[in-house]
């Protein structure tokens, strides 16, 4: 039997719990909750407002907008200790600044802009699932007075609001805005990262950079190595191996020659923010 | 217009007492087991483990089945419980199996591109599975970006593998449906490589993200609609389990994956390079079978179906089956007709 690696992300009970949540207050929205009359038309707004803050907080705990705020990308506030006004010559971490870097603060700007722009399209595709949801009930007699009946409901509203939420969201404004974002995020928090390897470099641990280097320049070594042993005729043509072996843990790239990859090595040694 | 004011009330209140039974259930449901059949581990390279399902009955076919499932995801679903397992009813029908499972990618693969997975964890397994059936070539068995994978290796390969079955893969990227397509062009995939590996929830919440209501709520109200007992209600944890249970993705295997497939739609445009070598559709001469679902939100039907257009081979079986991207691997209807097509036309080829 398995055993997943679930993280955190895996409750079964709150999401349904979650969902349940939902259900029901749609339904009182629906006049279940008893005596309320259901006036279809009139239900228009409200359900556009639940759809759309809905999608706010969906929006809000996806981890491709998170890089401001720590999240799943393992992005944290590296807030670097503030150096004093007075005193002596800022060495090591005290060298670092404190003052978010101009790069980080526009980033940010830009995030908050691009995410005004997306409530914008959530405010759309709540509006349209509402509008659409009425239109089909049309002359629908009356609120849910079953469980069944509750259902179906749901059944017609979930169709609406994803056929709304498909109209925007193919559209290419709207890939592009997801893309922005992405690379938005993305961006502050290798901006993040590199005030962090500032940081860390001033207390004189390795950085993430030279780890890098290192972990290129020993893949490059057995390459090269294994690009040698191959030509010596060293090595078996059918490479299995046993698990644990050697051979098993290197493998071999028979087809590209013995190469030293400039990237993170190199970088590692350049000049740093 | 007026809801009955009583017996609406009492339909909401009945709800909430189905509500919290079903929560108990889930409760209770927790800790259920995912994967059934046995096996062995017989191979590793860096976090790659090769697998090798102990069989159930006689063999009746020379060849091993190598399966090769996405890197995205976990490979258990296959073989999730015993009426619900590919596996096992490959098993069941004398095949041989392997399985290989990428592992848990961390900080020290980031590097891992996809060279080095086709070539080195891939191309391992293969030669690990041949070596230990006299040199025999085997069946590629390709799952979703798997089965990419799985094309890319026997267009490299084309002596290893002797026959080759996609089952909800993706040859053109750039179909007007495919919505993570679109979502992903704009991507700064240098800057998404820079930023390391991608959390496995990070992903998670893009594939949510494509039908939000129906993969977060609608599942969820559907459960308590059917009034579920125990063994369902087990049935659907599982599901959740393995949904909710995804792999950190080396960051620059995934940006070359985003980059050379969506973005670029190499595989269509003949244009892919792997390890300095080109990947050609039309060099696979294989006879192939391609499964792939109709309902598929994931992997459009159109993105899969034009695999017959582009490939070499002239023994070609492409099917369509009405179920979405998941239910080709779990649902009662995909679980029965899928092993089954594999299993006839694999006969059919010995």
């Amino acid at each position: 039997m398995e055993t997943p690696r679930t993280g955190t992300s895996f409750k079964p009970e709150e999401a349904y719990a979650a969902a349940a949540e939902r259900f029901f207050e749609l339904m009182k929205t629906f006049g279940m909750a008893g005596g309320t009359s259901t006036d279809w038309k009139a239900l228009a707004a409200p359900l556009a407002t639940q759809f759309e803050r809905w999608l706010q907080m969906s929006q809000a705990m996806t981890p491709w907008f998170s890089a401001a705020t720590p999240g799943p990308f393992g992005s944290a506030s590296f807030g670097a200790p503030a150096a004093a006004a007075f005193g002596p010559l800022a060495f090591g971490p005290a060298a670092v600044s404190s003052a978010p870097p101009a790069r980080t603060l526009e980033l940010l700007g830009q995030l908050v802009r691009l995410q005004g722009e997306l409530a914008r399209h959530w405010s759309e595709i709540a509006g349209t699932a509402a509008q659409r949801f009425v239109a089909r009930l049309g002359a629908a007699p009356a609120a849910p007075a079953t469980p069944q009946q509750a259902l179906q409901l749901y059944e017609i509203w979930v169709n609406c609001a994803e056929e709304a939420y498909a109209a925007t969201v193919h559209r290419e404004d709207f890939s592009r805005l997801q893309a922005e974002l992405a690379n938005t995020s993305a961006a502050l928090l290798a901006e993040q990262r590199q005030q962090a390897e500032s940081l860390v470099r001033a207390l004189g641990l390795p950085t993430r950079s030279e780890v890098d280097g290192l972990n290129a320049q020993v893949k490059d070594l057995r390459r090269e190595l294994a690009g040698l042993m191959q030509s010596r005729g060293a090595t078996a043509a059918s490479g299995g191996a046993a698990p644990g072996s050697a051979g098993a843990q290197r493998g071999a790239k028979p087809k590209r020659a013995p190469q030293v990859r400039p990237r993170a090595g190199r970088r590692a040694r350049g000049p740093k923010r | 217009m007026r809801a009955s004011g009583a017996g609406a009330g009492a339909a909401l209140a009945d709800i909430t007492v189905q509500v919290s039974e079903t929560l108990a259930l889930i409760a209770a449901a927790r800790d259920v087991t995912v994967g059934c059949s046995l096996k062995e581990p017989v191979w590793h390279c860096g976090k790659t483990t090769l697998y090798r399902y102990l069989p159930l009955t006689a063999a009746t076919r020379a060849r091993p089945v190598l399966i090769c499932f996405a890197l995205v995801n976990r490979p258990y679903v296959l073989d999730l419980q015993p009426e619900r397992s590919l596996v096992r009813r490959l098993l069941e029908a004398g095949l041989e199996v392997y399985l290989i499972d990428w592992g848990e990618p961390d900080d020290a693969d980031r590097h891992v591109d996809l060279e080095e997975y086709i070539e080195q964890h891939l191309g391992g397994s293969v030669r690990c599975i041949r070596s230990r059936h006299r040199g025999e070539r085997l069946e590629l068995l390709g799952v979703c970006q798997g089965g990419v994978l799985g094309l890319c290796y026997t267009a490299l390969h084309p002596d290893a593998v002797a026959d080759l079955i996609t089952l909800t893969t993706p040859v053109d990227f750039q179909t007007p449906e495919n919505l993570l397509s679109k979502w992903v062009r704009g991507l700064d995939t240098a800057l998404l490589e820079r930023c390391g590996n991608v959390p496995g929830e990070l992903l998670n919440g893009l594939f949510l993200a494509l039908m939000p209501l129906r993969l977060t709520q609608q599942k969820y109200v559907r459960l308590l609609a059917n009034r579920p007992d125990q063994r369902a209600v087990e049935d659907f944890v599982r599901m959740e389990k393995w949904i909710f249970d995804s792999p950190p993705q080396s960051a620059a295997a995934l940006a070359q994956f985003v980059r050379w497939f969506y973005q670029e739609n190499r595989l269509m445009r003949d244009t892919l390079c792997i390890g300095g070598r080109r990947v050609s559709l039309s060099d696979i001469r294989q006879p192939l079978l391609n499964l792939y679902a109709l309902e598929d939100h994931i992997v459009p039907a159109s993105a899969s179906a034009v695999l017959g257009e582009r490939i070499g081979s002239r023994d070609y079986t492409g099917c369509g089956i009405a179920t979405g991207h998941i239910g080709m691997y779990v649902s009662r209807a995909a679980g029965a007709e899928v092993p089954r097509r594999i299993i006839s036309w694999l006969a059919e080829r010995s």
